[in-house]
């Protein structure tokens, strides 16, 4: 088991930062793209196969030729005066049966991913994901940012449209990261790097839908960007994100009439403003996503037919 | 060796070389066991090892199958007249790298691993008096020269279609390769109407190619007997349920069934061709 790398570059003021797949893939397309767009080199990878069965096997003419194992790669950039390491997986070491990482393995992959980082003089962790929010998709998702030590809240406050787990109301400051965007933050925390997790907020009636959430991840993007001081080209994830708000208009006028007014109220409570005759209750919460999810069942069945 | 995971030898047969045959408890049709159970049966081959289940299968409970509580196993036999180790296991459901490593490791433990075969069935749409030949993957060019003097089919090529994963057999020849260790996944074409009932012919037919790669010197002849056995009640059900024997005149000359022929099908060969059931 261990972290391969292809070479090792003298860096200035690294962070680094980590996503894996998880709802919407919120994090793994913002910081995809930011990897992208700043063309970061490779670095190195962990070796998958302590943690994840193969996804592919590929013969030709009776003979194997590969067996493709998912991918956990190191990337650098230097960029003035804070050089950044992405690490970039496409799975994330879960149980059998299980979406996130938890157990042995995962604690382990979280140790390999801060491995690196000691190597190379990280200071500071970056994971990033999805925050199920009670918002609407025509709404700006906010970024909900949870660091791993007390003093790095100030900060935080000073971002734009970025809050902390204490100012969504009823939380008190308390929630949970599931995954290793989580336990990453915690297992830095114990070998005393600072770690900050950015969550894209993310339409509680699309938290189990099989599709990207752009949009979120443009939130994601442009505090990543700021935090980091690099500037990059949003057109791309702009447009990714303006086609995705089509298709979810689309899916949405199509569901029931009921269905949309309960959802519609989502408008108000994101915006923190709700009358007593506009608030959603436990069964109206209940309701609205069982009718938004025998919706989308149907249309994933069509579409498979 | 990881806390928790470890193996146990019963005792350790004495050889130079082996050549290593896997099979997967829950292969398709249970080809890879009936034929391993057969020709250990008839070799007298004899228990040498067990990997222990922690760490690699679910321990949260057992499955029960045919009335019968079940307990995961990977067991290790050894032949040594014909320089044969086979391993008989379920596919563990975690830890498969190291999983697989151990199997050589242990195999390697009593003797060089000469060459490796994975033995397992392949639900095709064929019907089963249509005459199949064994598929044959290698994990090396040398490997390939090897199976190409045998009458198989070694010429497929194969991606692993998206939301699939790839069999454990192909996992265990990647990890073989890795480990300078020739080997081949033996894939038996099976009739998707008999992978519960079972299919003699290509018990047989897998018999017949170990047998004749590894000279055993195995009486096959009762695979024969069966045959005759599941031919004779596919002809009975075929005079009581008149739409059967049109439905394998169609497989026969390649014509595919309707979703509603194929469950049709499966369900009167499921509901009469079991062990215990006599159309």
């Amino acid at each position: 088991m261990g972290i391969k790398l292809y070479k090792e570059p003298d860096l200035e003021n690294p962070v680094l930062l980590a996503c894996w797949p998880g709802i919407g893939n919120v994090g793994l397309v913002a910081v995809d793209t930011l990897r992208r767009m700043l063309e970061a080199e490779e670095l190195g990878e962990i070796e998958p196969w302590d943690f994840f069965y193969p996804r592919k096997v590929l013969i030709r003419n009776g003979e194997l030729k590969d067996l493709i194992f998912p991918e956990n790669k190191f990337y650098f950039k230097r960029t003035e005066g804070k050089d950044l390491i992405f690490f970039i997986a496409e799975e994330q070491p879960a149980l059998e049966g299980k979406a996130y990482a938890e157990g042995a393995k995962a604690y382990q992959m979280a140790n390999l991913v801060l491995d690196v980082a000691v190597k190379f003089g990280c200071r500071r962790i970056f994971t990033s994901g999805a925050a199920i929010a009670a918002t609407h998709h025509t709404m700006r998702p906010r970024v909900w940012a949870v660091p791993n030590a007390s003093s790095l809240i100030p900060e935080l406050r000073g971002y734009d449209n970025t809050i902390l787990m204490s100012d969504i109301e009823g939380r008190g400051g308390e929630g949970n990261i599931t995954g290793l965007n989580g336990l990453l933050l915690g297992v830095a925390r114990t070998r005393g790097i600072e770690a900050i997790c950015i969550m894209g907020e993310i339409p509680i009636y699309l938290q189990g839908f099989p599709m990207l959430y752009p949009k979120a991840s443009k939130s994601v993007l442009e505090v990543l960007t700021q935090i980091l001081g690099v500037s990059i080209d949003m057109s791309d994830i702009t447009g990714f994100a303006e086609r995705s708000e089509k298709e979810i208009d689309r899916l949405y006028g199509e569901l029931p009439s009921e269905a949309k007014e309960q959802l519609d109220k989502l408008k108000d409570i994101s915006q923190d403003k709700i009358s007593e005759e506009r608030i959603i209750t436990e069964e109206d919460k209940k309701r609205i996503l069982d009718d938004v999810d025998r919706f989308f069942r149907k249309d994933i069945k069509e579409d498979e037919n | 060796m990881s806390e928790g995971i470890s193996y146990k030898f019963f005792s350790k047969p004495k050889l130079n070389s082996c050549s290593l045959i896997v099979c997967w408890k829950e292969d398709t049709g249970r080809l890879g066991v009936s034929v391993i159970d057969y020709i250990n049966e008839k070799l007298n081959s004899q228990l040498f090892c067990e990997i222990e289940p922690e760490g690699f299968f679910y321990l949260g409970g057992v499955l029960v199958e045919d009335n019968i509580a079940q307990f995961p196993e990977s067991k290790f036999y050894c032949c040594p007249e014909k320089k044969l180790v086979i391993v008989r296991s379920n596919t563990p459901r975690a830890e498969w790298y190291k999983f697989l490593n151990m199997l050589l490791d242990i195999t390697e433990d009593i003797c060089p691993i000469k060459d490796l075969y994975t033995i397992g069935g392949m639900v095709t749409l064929v019907a089963h008096t249509t005459p199949r030949k064994l598929l044959a993957t290698a994990n090396s060019p040398e490997m390939n020269t090897v199976l190409s003097r045998y009458d198989l089919s070694v010429d497929l090529n194969y991606e692993t279609p998206s939301g699939q994963r790839p069999t454990l057999s192909s996992y265990l020849l990647w990890v073989a390769r890795r480990r300078n260790i020739m080997g081949a996944a033996l894939w038996m074409p099976m009739p998707f109407y008999l992978v519960s009932a079972g299919d003699p012919r290509a018990y047989k037919k897998t018999v017949d190619f170990l047998n004749f790669r590894f000279n055993l010197g195995i009486d096959i002849s009762v695979f024969d007997d069966e045959i005759h056995r599941q031919n004779e009640k596919i002809a009975r059900l075929s005079n009581r349920f008149l739409e059967l024997d049109g439905f394998l005149r169609k497989l026969e000359t390649n014509i595919n069934l309707t979703e509603e022929e194929n469950g049709r099908l499966v369900q009167l060969m499921e509901e009469y061709l079991g062990k215990d059931n006599q159309p």
